[in-house]
């Protein structure tokens, strides 16, 4: 293992030497708050449409506040489900209910108390969130890593 | 008691507790255990080390032997897990850095506990500055937290009891008056008083003592000829007035590592491994907290419950000449003093290493002769090296001897959560 400062014992000091230290660190730039950032691993195929597939890690951060259109792990009567979020009847959308929710999209929690959880796939229904279920957004993904090379 | 007011004093105290911390971890983990009954089991699935509340209400009690209540999980009634340490760790240094953002002085004093020294915050901030807390904690990590706030710690403990006793107090509760001290004094129970214990309850009961504002009425010279000067530090504490000093890391007399078998061993050789085991968590526990040991001790047991089978209880110490804390010393010694005590034709059912004699790393003196002081420096890399790659938490890098804690028939987990925060193959799965 490589000394945090080497030392240079005679000549000039190397000009890199200044340099040595900076590199990119993958948990800096993928993880902003430390204490609430965990992994999860996808299962199936709810979110393919967003390019999220089996096997996938996702990088959750449980500090967010979650907002129309973020994907989030979301707890749902029992077991841990990966859906976009929105506050708006997907079904009221001028017809075009399984339309992904573009993220930034305005949105108010405040006045819409409903929520619906938008899969990514044609295959499956939204799902309205109701006081029946027993439901916690459990973070909001922040990153997706897919491995891309299937020789490692 | 006099009629202090409180508020002048310059000093606060908050004390962070995690509310039924182990339990809380596998709840954030599994949501669907909230307001379920759950225990989580000691080591080796033994007995029941922690409890949600709503397993306290059914009346199982800590310390229950888990085969007591092991029928009200086969009805359905009652969770169980066994102990899963890496992921309460890996939480609670979570909770800790959340607070050490906000104390300008934190003191981590267990796995679920933390003073936040608040002097130098204005009073009326504090209340306000914890409920937040509270809130962020259990957004950001999934676990609850309840904080007593106090001049000093032990009624900063008070403070906390009452926070998670309540659910009126949201979670913070502050005594930071006479009138509130002794109202929170009169409804403590003495044996609940932090610095009291399990012995001094009865003792203190039999003269009269029933709850802390009991005990604080009798004059100091009462408790000093009783209870010494740790008495007097309790009793001044309960009045708010600072006694207990913030504690230096206090350095372990003696590291203690050992496990019961779940099948009995005979071979030396299977025990050698076990006992390379145990003698490498100690050092590595040494290392962690910069000292050496100057004394490998190890022990082996048969099984007392088979009465039917020859007992042979042996243990055997050797001395270093140096103390040591780098795997191949502290193993090596180990073995020596194994290989002392072992004798054919008896079935082990526990072993242990203990290193004791501990002193500071850096104090050792080296001896002047018969001292191999670049052999020393060997050892002392092998176990950097080895530190390193095992904090990462599978025990990759090894001795020879060792085995790495994953026996068939080692401690018995059975009913063991994931390592969703330190392992990349036990993540949560989400559909």
């Amino acid at each position: 293992m490589p000394d945090d400062k080497p030392t240079v014992h005679a000549g000039f000091p190397s000009p890199a030497q200044d340099y040595m230290n900076t590199f990119i660190d993958l948990n800096k730039e993928l993880v902003r708050h430390p204490a609430a950032t965990f992994y999860a691993r996808v299962v199936g195929d709810s979110m393919v449409d967003a390019g999220v597939e089996d096997g996938d890690v996702l990088v959750v951060d449980k500090s967010m506040e979650p907002q129309e259109g973020d994907m989030a792990v979301c707890f749902i009567d029992g077991e841990f489900a990966l859906k976009y979020i929105s506050y708006k009847d997907p079904a009221g959308d001028s017809g075009k209910s399984r339309k992904v929710p573009k993220p930034g999209v305005s949105y108010d929690i405040l006045e819409h108390r409903k929520m619906w959880l938008l899969p990514a796939n044609e295959k499956y229904p939204p799902i309205e969130v109701t006081e029946s279920n027993d439901f916690t957004v459990w973070g909001v993904v922040t990153y997706v890593i897919k491995k891309v090379c299937t020789r490692l | 008691m006099g009629s202090r007011d409180l508020r002048h004093k310059e000093s606060v105290y908050a004390l962070v507790d995690c509310n039924n911390f182990f339990v809380s971890c596998e709840r954030a983990f599994q949501p669907g255990l909230e307001g379920r009954p759950v225990v989580v089991l000691s080591n080796n699935d033994g007995c029941v080390v922690a409890r949600s509340n709503e397993s306290k209400a059914m009346g199982i009690k800590m310390g229950t032997p888990f085969f007591k209540v092991k029928y009200l999980v086969d009805q359905g009634k009652l969770v169980v897990r066994s102990s899963n340490y890496t992921l309460y760790g890996d939480l609670s240094a979570r909770v800790m850095s959340l607070l050490s953002e906000v104390a300008p002085k934190l003191e981590v004093y267990s796995i679920d506990e933390a003073f936040m020294n608040m002097d130098g915050v204005p009073d009326s901030d504090l209340p306000g500055i914890c409920r937040e807390l509270i809130v962020k904690i259990r957004r950001w990590t999934g676990i609850p937290v309840s904080i007593g706030i106090a001049r000093t710690k032990t009624l900063g403990k008070v403070a906390n009891h009452f926070a998670k006793k309540y659910k009126g107090y949201k979670g913070v509760c502050v005594i930071d008056t006479d009138e509130k001290m002794h109202k929170a004094l009169s409804l403590t129970p003495i044996g609940d008083v932090w610095g009291i214990g399990w012995r001094g309850t009865p003792k203190l009961k039999a003269l009269g003592v029933e709850t802390a504002l009991d005990f604080v009425s009798r004059p100091r010279e009462w408790v000093h000829e009783r209870m010494g000067i740790v008495g007097v530090r309790t009793w001044s504490e309960l009045q708010g007035i600072r006694m207990v000093e913030e504690e230096k890391e206090e350095k372990r007399k003696s590291i203690c590592t050992s496990r019961s078998f779940a099948s009995m061993i005979d071979d030396l050789d299977e025990l050698t491994q076990r006992v390379s085991d145990f003698a490498g968590k100690c050092a590595e526990k040494l290392r962690k907290e910069g000292t050496a040991a100057g004394t490998v001790g190890v022990f082996i047991h048969t099984n007392r419950f088979r009465e039917d089978l020859e007992q042979y209880y042996p243990n055997a110490s050797i001395h270093l000449e140096v103390p040591a804390n780098s795997t191949p010393e502290i193993v090596g010694a180990a073995l020596k003093a194994l290989k002392l005590v072992y004798r054919p034709g008896f079935e082990y059912k526990r072993a242990g290493v203990i290193v004791a004699d501990i002193v500071d790393a850096d104090s050792i003196q080296q001896t002047l002769f018969g001292f191999d002081s670049s052999a020393r420096d060997r050892d002392d890399r092998i176990s950097k090296v080895m530190d390193m790659v095992n904090t990462s938490g599978k025990n990759v890098l090894r001795l020879g001897t060792q085995r790495g804690g994953h026996y068939a028939d080692g401690i018995r987990r059975e009913f063991c959560s994931g390592l969703y925060t330190t392992s990349w193959s036990d993540l949560i799965e989400v559909r």
